[in-house]
């Protein structure tokens, strides 16, 4: 069928102003689009009533709307799932951005309808990939105060529920907890909490089927069509599941490391767990010789924020000890009770506790601990460097020392996965931050390897700012300790929120959307397996390890584990794996049809490929707030700089273009890219392109990438000057007119 | 350094006498930041650091007794009444000092007041017999059974000339708006505010229970006071003893007779007033419109608001048992006090607490702008203006 493409250019909110909308219209003329309006107001409903005339006499297929951000109005502009539409910004980005009238803007405006027109022809309906045997099951693993929350709540929401616990009951840390601190006003006393009826809760609700003394012994396939095998008293039972919960908790620090605090020297030297098993059992003595606590000291921060041991806060362990000093001081007001603390990070209500304890006659001394010493006497002294007199202070003479060890993740238990052999007479490589380790707690049958990716300290990696209970594993949602450090009732609210992301993640994932950050997206990566080289880049670089392999390397993609960020589409050397409406050529195509005025006209051309996420909000904010950017810029909207292709420079570089600017995230370990490693491989990818240029003869500085967060808007029409002056330096490029 | 001992025994000692707060303070520093020992140059200034005071209490850690230190207070109550923690402040350094007072090692320089309190129930050094001597050429009433209120007039107005000078004037403003009032007389002693806060908590029970005694004797119901701090101690101090009766402070019934009309003040003058509000009247006592009413009813006085006003006031530094410290020139609070109401233009420094007037005055001579300032207590313009 003969496509129809139906160009719709919007005179209102000042583009009319600006732009002489209808000598645009010449331009549509040339990519023979079938029709093309325009309109004073075309998000009114006159407009977009037309809009709808058109498709139903016209037939038109193919919408191109040039007016404002495609990050507005999506909602007005929306005809269908079946229909392609291309959204140019003539708002935000020119009559906002651009002096009126000017002949520089004009030609902005004629090459971005261009761009617009030559992507709507280039794109095809989208056809959303749905699952085969789809299941809407929840996974829950690891049946402690997260894991039992979250598949109380996913299944009181409606969705069964598998729960596998490790422990021959259910409990996790619970188990041997006396008592929680406050929950609610006048948070000053401890709330006693009934294990035995959230068991019942558990055991009486029945979408909820519980595996005890089980483990995860392996999980393969994807989102909605999770295949997992629980192994449990030497027996294998399989489960489909749609989406996993992670909640295997954490670990006590190993205290046996923390020498310099003595543990080991005297028995009457314990953890913070051990003194709670104490006063669960009801046996609070002195180990040493079975006497009465007749004062205790504790020390916080034992091993945590400190780069010998774990340079972390561990969050709770401070409300945790104040929690234990109200054990003695509840048996005993007269109790001699020392906190020895670092920083008293007591947040939100736990303050009033704080405040509690300090009424309570607690010392409170604030420094690093220095020594913990046997008086002589078979008591201990502790000794600490007060910050709040600036002077050493010793305690009196204490039966019982505990210290508060931090928490690790289970996630950071095992060894790397992948360990590169150090060469010969070399050390070995530390290990990366974003290793991923065997630790044995979902042995993913993943090519990338068997668990979650982790970021620094082991934690799985999650996109810090704006999506905390995101995996790099699509349908996998880590909550409880194991994802950060936290305390029971943040643990209770992490639980509900992965629960919401499980069921959200089946519920998109079964009607072929994707997940986020392109929430709702249909689209999804096809390759053309033919021209196929089996070189593993898209394999080994998806940061979602969305893509599997058979044994002779051919990538075997599992679309529902996609993010649709397109990084493999940037990888790909063969440029064989594309998009309906986002691929190498099409995005190539674009590029080649940017008008390059020849090198007499004192025209420079600079190509800006925008992350969607942060960057080209960034430039519709510089529009807005009324800044202005340079003229010779011509944008293109990428969906994240990892889904460029280093074709797409060459395509620039000899089509004449002068200069090609990179914007998008940050990356490292404080990374913001919404793809994880996007940003990070299209810097690693820039350097290589040397390689590129020196064959073109050019210089390397015509290419550049920045980092720009959302934030930076009043930035970028510096940075974009700055670039176009360094281009301008280097003079015209010589493909020009070739 | 060798390491200091914590000392709970020493803590608990300290919590005992009264520094039932102490452990609540988290060390924020706020107290420190807001007193007013931060606003003048020299050793105190350096040295008096309230957190690090209260800190060393609460471990009973040894050094706090340091003279310069301890003895620093003025009790002025900013540090308190912005504590984000609610530490009685002022208790816990009363404590400690009643640690050492209690203990027999009060200051060389208060022992001669602390005396005469004992000796003369006033810490002026002054007989008995001449806590009247102010009343010369007055006819002023005594308490009886039909009296409504009991005028109890501060030692400082009984013995110092120029405090004299505010008992009359406080004492024949009452008489003109028709107030029904008597004074006691030389068997009064002092209220014993400032005893309590320099430590010498024995003293003060000797007095209060004197006091008390001798009014409810005499069938006291309502108490004027003249100064803020027989008020504070009256309403707070005296009540933990039992006392019960209503303490007013002269402001509020002058206040009350301008806004009946039963005294108007007619005389008109012309005079930019600045109104310094005493510790223990403002921030302790929570009386901030009284005396500006009494001011704004004078015809023609122009109030010039000083900069740090009402809960900001700044501290004349009487209070605490300071009126009796030797300050060097130049490290006065009084006298940035005075340059407050020469910035605010004022011709007149007005207040209304004794101590106040003292400070203040000696303050104004002591920068030579006596001249171009004068100190007044408000009852005396007020006086004059009738």
């Amino acid at each position: 069928m003969e496509k129809k493409i139906g160009v719709y250019i919007c005179s209102g909110c000042g583009i009319g102003g600006s732009l002489d909308v209808e000598a645009l219209s010449a331009v549509a003329g040339e990519h023979k689009a079938a029709v093309c309006r325009t309109d004073p107001f075309l998000c009114g409903g006159e407009g977009v009533g037309r809009i709808k005339a058109d498709i139903e006499t016209e037939g038109i297929d193919r919408i191109v709307i040039a007016a404002c951000s495609p990050r507005v109005m999506a909602d007005v502009f929306d005809f269908g799932p079946r229909m392609v539409l291309e959204r140019v910004n003539f708002r935000e980005q020119l009559a906002w951005c651009q002096p009126a009238g000017e002949e520089d803007t004009r030609m902005m405006a004629e090459d971005a309808l261009r761009m617009g027109l030559v992507k709507v022809g280039d794109s095809e309906p989208l056809e959303p990939f749905i699952a085969e045997d789809i299941s809407k099951k929840i996974l829950v693993v690891g049946g402690g105060l997260t894991g039992m929350t979250a598949a109380l709540e996913a299944a009181r929401a409606g969705y069964e529920t598998v729960l596998v616990e490790k422990g021959e009951k259910l409990g996790g840390y619970l188990k041997d907890v006396y008592r929680l601190p406050p929950s609610g006003p006048p948070y000053e006393n401890l709330d006693d909490f009934d294990l035995e009826a959230m068991r019942a809760a558990i055991s009486n609700e029945p979408g909820v089927k519980v595996y005890t003394g089980a483990m995860v012994s392996s999980v393969s396939g994807a989102p909605c069509m999770f295949d997992v095998e629980v192994s449990q008293n030497g027996a294998t039972c399989g489960e489909r599941v749609g989406a996993i919960i992670l909640a295997t908790g954490s670990v006590p620090y190993d205290a046996s490391r923390l020498t310099k605090l003595s543990y080991g020297t005297s028995p009457d030297i314990v953890t913070a767990l051990e003194l709670e098993v104490m006063f669960k059992e009801g046996a609070v003595k002195k180990p040493s010789n079975g006497q009465p606590v007749g004062s205790a000291a504790f020390v916080l921060c034992a091993g945590s924020r400190d780069p010998e041991h774990l340079a972390y806060c561990s969050s709770a362990c401070c409300v945790e000890s104040l929690k234990q000093a109200r054990y003695f001081k509840e048996a005993n007001p007269q109790t001699p009770v020392y906190i020895f603390y670092k920083d008293m990070r007591s947040t939100g209500n736990y303050e009033l506790l704080y405040k509690q304890l300090q009424k309570d006659g607690v010392i409170f001394v604030r420094g690093n601990v220095t020594g913990i010493d046997d008086d002589g006497s078979g008591g201990l002294v502790v000794t600490c460097d007060d910050v709040l007199t600036r002077s050493p202070v010793i305690s009196e003479s204490v039966d019982l020392v505990v210290l508060a060890t931090g928490m690790v993740p289970t996630s950071a238990l095992g060894e790397p996965f992948k360990v590169a052999a150090p060469q010969q007479g070399a050390e070995p490589a530390p290990i990366a931050s974003d290793a991923i380790l065997v630790s044995n707690l979902l042995n993913l049958k993943y090519r990338q390897g068997p668990e979650l990716p982790g970021l620094e300290y082991g934690f799985p990696d999650s996109h810090f700012i704006c999506f905390p209970y995101e995996s790099r594993r699509t349908g996998i949602y880590p909550a409880g300790t194991v994802r950060a450090p936290m305390d029971y009732q943040q643990a209770g609210t992490d639980a509900m929120g992965a629960a919401l992301k499980a069921i959200q993640c089946v519920e998109m994932v079964s009607v072929g959307q994707a997940v986020h950050p392109r929430a709702g997206d249909r689209s999804y990566p096809e390759f053309f397996m033919q021209r196929c080289t089996q070189c593993k880049r898209c394999t080994e670089e998806c940061p979602f390890g969305a893509i599997n392999e058979d044994e002779k390397a051919n990538p075997l993609p599992n679309p529902t584990r996609c993010r649709r960020c397109g990084v493999c589409m940037g990888a790909c050397p063969e440029r064989i794996i594309s998009f309906k409406n986002f691929s190498v050529g099409m995005i190539g195509n674009m590029i080649k049809n940017i008008n390059v005025p020849d090198e007499y006209d004192e025209k420079p051309r600079i190509l800006v490929l925008a992350c969607e996420n942060d960057a080209y909000p960034a430039l519709d904010m510089a529009g807005i707030s009324g800044l202005s950017f340079n003229p010779w810029v011509r944008i293109i909207p990428v969906r994240c700089l990892g889904s460029v292709n280093l074709v797409w420079i060459a395509d620039a570089l000899s089509k004449g273009i002068d200069g090609i600017l990179l914007l998008g995230c940050k990356h490292g370990n404080d990374y913001q890219c919404h793809f994880i490693k996007g940003s990070e491989l299209a810097n690693t990818r820039m350097t290589k392109i040397q390689e590129t240029l020196d064959r073109l003869a050019l210089e390397s500085d015509r290419v550049k990438m920045e980092q720009v967060a959302i934030t930076d808007f009043n930035l970028v029409p510096k940075m974009l000057d700055e670039f176009a002056e360094k281009i301008n330096s280097l003079g015209p490029n010589p493909y020009k007119g070739f | 350094m060798e390491p200091k001992n914590i000392l709970l025994e020493m803590k608990d000692y300290i919590v005992e006498m009264g520094a039932e707060t102490i452990n609540w303070c988290m060390q924020c520093g706020l107290c420190t930041n807001l007193c007013p020992w931060r606003l003048v140059p020299g050793q105190t200034g350096e040295e008096f650091n309230i957190r690090y005071m209260q800190r060393l209490g609460q471990m009973g850690i040894e050094g706090f007794e340091d003279e310069n230190m301890l003895f620093a207070c003025s009790t002025c109550g900013m540090c308190q009444n912005n504590c984000p923690r609610g530490v009685k402040i002022i208790d816990n350094v009363r404590a400690m000092r009643a640690g050492i007072v209690g203990g027999g090692m009060a200051p060389s320089g208060l022992r001669p007041i602390l005396g005469s309190c004992h000796a003369n129930g006033n810490p002026w050094s002054g007989p008995r017999e001449n806590r009247t001597k102010w009343q010369e050429g007055l006819d002023i009433p005594r308490f009886g059974p039909d009296t409504e209120y009991f005028l109890f007039v501060c030692c400082h107005s009984c013995y110092d000339p120029r405090g004299m000078k505010i008992a009359r004037s406080i004492a024949s403003l009452l008489q003109k708006g028709g107030v029904s009032f008597g004074v006691i007389g030389t068997e009064e002693s002092c209220c014993g505010e400032s005893m309590r806060k320099v430590g010498d908590e024995e003293l003060f029970q000797k007095l209060a229970g004197a006091n008390i005694e001798l009014f409810n004797g005499k069938g006291v119901k309502k108490i004027i006071t003249t100064s803020p701090h027989c008020l504070w101690s009256f309403k707070n101090d005296y009540a933990q003893l039992g006392a019960q009766w209503e303490v007013v402070h002269y402001t509020e019934v002058l206040a009350g007779l301008v806004a009946e009309g039963r005294i108007v003040p007619a005389k008109k003058s012309a005079r930019k007033v600045s109104f310094h509000d005493p510790c223990y009247l403002g921030r302790h006592s929570d009386i901030y419109d009284a005396p500006r009413e009494l001011l704004s009813s004078i015809p023609g006085m122009e109030l010039r608001e000083l900069a740090r006003s009402r809960e900001s006031s700044l501290c004349c530094a009487g209070g605490g048992g300071r009126i009796w410290a030797e300050v060097p020139m130049g490290e006065r609070f009084g006298e940035l006090r005075v340059l407050d109401a020469e910035a605010s233009g004022a011709q007149v420094l007005a207040t209304s607490c004794p101590y106040c007037v003292n400070m203040l005055s000696d303050a104004c001579a002591s920068l030579g702008k006596q001249d171009s300032l004068e100190i007044m207590e408000l009852s005396e313009l007020l006086a004059d203006s009738l």
